[in-house]
């Protein structure tokens, strides 16, 4: 197709951080214009640009703030203006890009976008068919709605650390349903909105062009993820069950589970499904105790044993490889994955073969180079979607949506400038301090580096 | 009134993955038609846990879950006649969603190039573990390998134990809204375009893009993130309160002296703790502080008490507190759905609220060949002797 879906689309997005910015870094692939409202106020800017890092060689140059890899991942394609919506000026310029643009992306709490006369019933008046996300912790409604959040602490407050614990052992070795919640971590809910806004995104333009109409999205992560965890709620409503922690066990079958391999913090998963891949994962196994039990070969015992099983299974797998036991596993068909890392990932050979990673080559000046980034987990067989450039510099549009875009008269932009509304120049910071990689490691917040 | 009202999505395959980007489809108003075997139908219908443990295939609690508001007919689509019945629904549909494996999707041909003569404006999505292509596809998987390979499962869990899963088959949920997502991009872009495509979605590369740290930290700085710390202050991790776990959190905008003096010890005020590297300097100080204040409050007056002062604590919630929250019932989440089998329950409704959107309705997921009749005779004009004739030759 000559162009891309989201191609004549004009995204403002004033989000901060994760959820949002991501949401709108992929309306970018698609071929969207994403204008990204930046500050030149440190106290105000978005925290990627700032605090999350990870900076090139974990050094942090004077442009620190156009350099962080995380910041980059979540803003490429799009253009940076800065506004002070502090000032008179940049708060109406802000609505008058509302005004003239299709969607608009945020996530402050309720209360901040009342008071700055951002909400969905204030900026329906200036523009009727505008399809807004309102991306918060517990929604527009209810009594937590003024409520803040964060995605790590948010997660298990929607319940995932329900549905997933090591098990526990007793002295004997024997295992029981654990009674700790852990995390799937990484700001999982953070994703699970970014995936949701994209969705109401999508269908919001499909419905507008059909009538007309503009959409808002009350887009509490909270409830999200709690519909993520939906089996689990109804196992309750219909069973009262409150919680399962079983480890990397199944459910059903057996042996299942994450496996020690021989190199440091190198793992397998494997599964079991059936008699028949039991069968031939005790060929490959070869152990004279797995092959010559006859019990293990029905389900129920096998289901039953798995403590004992487990033991066995690392025996095998933890004098081997993870990239020899899933070769050994998958080679014959048997379920089986090692539990790859970021360095990992990023040599795959299923991944590079589909090319997943995308480069971005960065401006000169920005001393960050080439680097490859997390692209999308789908494709469109008559597009061609790419990442399109990096991540914009403070204040990169300003002139082309000030002067082209939005055709303010000079009077205007003056304005602007003596309110110090805008700027290019990150204000009131200094660079940040960074903890030494070999540091980072004694703290245990990295495993390794190279 | 749903935003995709109008649009008609065929359903093959079933488990996770599809049948959940199906039923975001149907809550935005598609209609969504599954096409089961008529051999047990979707394999997740013989899944638990079922309703009162008793299992029985219209009592699979994930496959009552999935299915709302849909309808499902029964098809043999490996069948000549079954697939002659398949072929006359895909010139009535928009969209396929299917996530059968790469071997059955080659067999049977249900991809863009094969079906052009059939439905040039229909949109067919796979979803496969690995992709359609590169030396995995053809690998054996489940929702833990998917989760391992994907290079999320190393990060979950703690850092001086294995990696750990989330049991709620969570890959194919992820890769089931990307599917979602990628195939209404496809329909708003069919609008001006005329035609459909192929939407192809790896679970895996789903689940990848979740890893927006631990990927710039190894291509910036060669460091490789790991599982959380068991070390430190314990902030921003589950810890112990009186009746479960919480997470204490220091972001928010407030001092220090906020978060101490609603954790309760008067030793935490000290000012040595109230900066980033204080907290790393003193971690394991902190976090026997933090244990000690924990240990008197519960978890949700906690929670409450720090959104109020606007801080953004977490607390661990299982499935039995968010089914009784009545912030989630004061926003309209649930829904009551009453099943013929199963009878009346309150599930789970939509993640976001859209104003456009009625979320407010849902049907009961449907029973095994429910709508074969209304379907084959009303909308492709079979006969009862037809249907006859199909059912005992193992087609519906």
């Amino acid at each position: 197709m000559t162009s891309l879906p989201l191609h004549g689309i004009r995204v403002v997005d004033i989000s901060r951080v994760f959820a949002m910015p991501y949401c709108g870094a992929y309306l970018a692939d698609l071929g969207a214009e994403v204008i990204k409202i930046d500050t030149h106020y440190s106290e105000f800017v978005d925290t990627t640009r700032t605090l999350n890092g990870p900076y090139p060689d974990n050094q942090p140059l004077d442009n620190y703030w156009e350099t962080g890899g995380t910041f980059q991942t979540l803003n490429r394609g799009k253009r940076s203006l800065t506004l002070d919506l502090r000032s008179e000026s940049g708060l109406n310029t802000l609505k008058q890009l509302v005004q003239i643009s299709d969607i608009f992306l945020e996530n402050f709490t309720p209360r901040v976008m009342r008071r700055f006369g951002l909400d969905y019933p204030n900026l329906k008046t200036i523009n009727p068919d505008l399809i807004m996300v309102s991306n918060t912790g517990y929604g527009h409604s209810g009594p937590w709605s003024d409520f803040g959040a964060m995605a790590t602490a948010l997660e298990p407050t929607h319940g995932t650390g329900a549905f997933m614990g090591y098990l526990d052992y007793d002295e004997n070795g024997n295992s029981s349903e654990g009674n700790i919640p852990n995390k799937i971590a990484n700001s999982y809910t953070d994703f699970l909105a970014s995936w949701t806004a994209q969705l109401a995104i999508m269908t919001g333009l499909y419905n507008r062009y059909n009538t007309g109409r503009g959409t808002w999205v009350d887009l509490a992560m909270y409830q999200v993820g709690a519909s993520f965890m939906g089996e689990g709620v109804l196992d309750y409503a219909f069973n009262g069950r409150r919680s399962r922690r079983i480890g990397n066990r199944h459910e059903y079958f057996a042996p299942h589970g994450c496996y020690k391999c021989r190199d440091r913090d190198s793992w397998v998963v494997l599964a079991i499904r059936d008699d028949c891949e039991w069968q031939i994962f005790c060929e490959i196994v070869g152990d004279p105790r797995l092959i010559n039990n006859d019990d293990f070969k029905d389900p129920i015992i096998r289901y039953k044993y798995q403590d004992k099983l487990d033991l066995i299974i690392n025996d095998w797998t933890s004098v081997r490889t993870a990239a020899d036991v899933m070769e050994l596993l998958q080679g014959r068909g048997v379920p089986c994955g090692s539990t790859i890392n970021a360095k990992e990932m990023l040599s795959n050979p299923q991944f590079s073969d589909r090319g997943y990673f995308e480069t971005l080559t960065h401006p000169p000046g920005s001393h960050i180079g080439q680097k490859r980034y997390t692209s999308r987990g789908w494709r469109l067989s008559g597009n061609d979607i790419k990442m399109k450039k990096p991540s914009p510099e403070l204040g990169e549009g300003n002139t082309y949506v000030l002067s082209e875009l939005l055709a303010l008269p000079d009077s205007d932009i003056l304005q602007l400038k003596n309110d110090e509304a805008i700027g290019n120049t990150l204000k009131g910071a200094a660079i940040p301090s960074v903890i030494p990689l070999d540091r980072q490691v004694d703290l245990g917040w990295i495993v390794d580096h190279d | 009134m749903g935003m995709l009202n109008g649009i008609r999505v065929l359903e093959l395959g079933g488990g996770v993955s599809a049948p959940f980007c199906g039923k975001l489809l149907a809550d935005y108003g598609a209609d969504v038609i599954k096409i089961e075997t008529p051999l047990g139908g979707d394999p997740s219908r013989h899944v638990g846990p079922f309703v009162n443990n008793d299992p029985h295939p219209e009592k699979s609690i994930p496959f009552l879950y999935l299915n709302t508001n849909k309808r499902s007919i029964t098809l043999d689509i490996f069948s000549r006649s079954g697939r002659e019945i398949l072929d006359s629904l895909m010139r009535t549909s928009d969209i396929v969603i299917q996530n059968m494996s790469v071997d059955e999707i080659e067999v049977l041909g249900i991809r863009p190039q094969s079906l052009e003569d059939i439905n040039p404006r229909l949109i067919i999505t796979s979803i496969t573990p690995f992709g359609l292509s590169g030396p995995y596809k053809h690998f054996e998987s489940t929702d833990i390998v998917t989760y391992a390979l994907s290079g999320l499962m190393y990060h979950s869990g703690d850092s001086d134990r294995e990696p750990l899963r989330n049991v709620l088959n969570q890959s194919f949920y992820v890769s089931g809204i990307n599917a979602a997502v990628a195939t209404t991009a496809a329909l708003f872009q069919r609008l001006t375009s005329g035609i459909g495509q192929g939407v192809e979605v790896s679970v895996i590369e789903c689940l990848a893009s979740h890893l927006v740290q631990p990927v710039p930290y190894y291509e910036y700085m060669g460091a490789i993130k790991g599982r959380r710390p068991v070390r430190g202050s314990g902030f921003d991790e589950l810890m112990p309160a009186r009746d479960g776990y919480v997470v204490p959190s220091i972001q928010g905008s407030q001092p220090w002296s906020v978060i101490a003096d609603l954790i309760g010890p008067s030793a935490l005020q000290d000012e040595k703790f109230g900066t980033g590297s204080g907290r790393i300097e003193y971690g394991e100080e902190i976090k026997s502080l933090l244990i000690e204040g924990l240990s008197s409050w519960d978890r949700k007056p906690l929670f409450e008490a720090s959104g109020e002062k606007r801080l953004v604590f977490g607390m661990a919630q299982d499935a039995g507190d968010l089914y009784d929250c009545s912030h989630l019932d004061n926003r309209g989440f649930f829904i009551d759905v009453d099943h013929p089998v199963v009878g009346l329950a309150r599930y789970p409704g939509m993640g976001p609220k859209i104003s456009e959107n009625d979320s407010g309705m849902a049907k009961a997921a449907p029973l095994l060949g429910q709508h074969n009749r209304e379907m084959f005779q009303e909308s492709l004009g079979y006969s009862s002797e037809d249907l006859v004739d199909l059912y005992v030759c193992g087609v519906i």
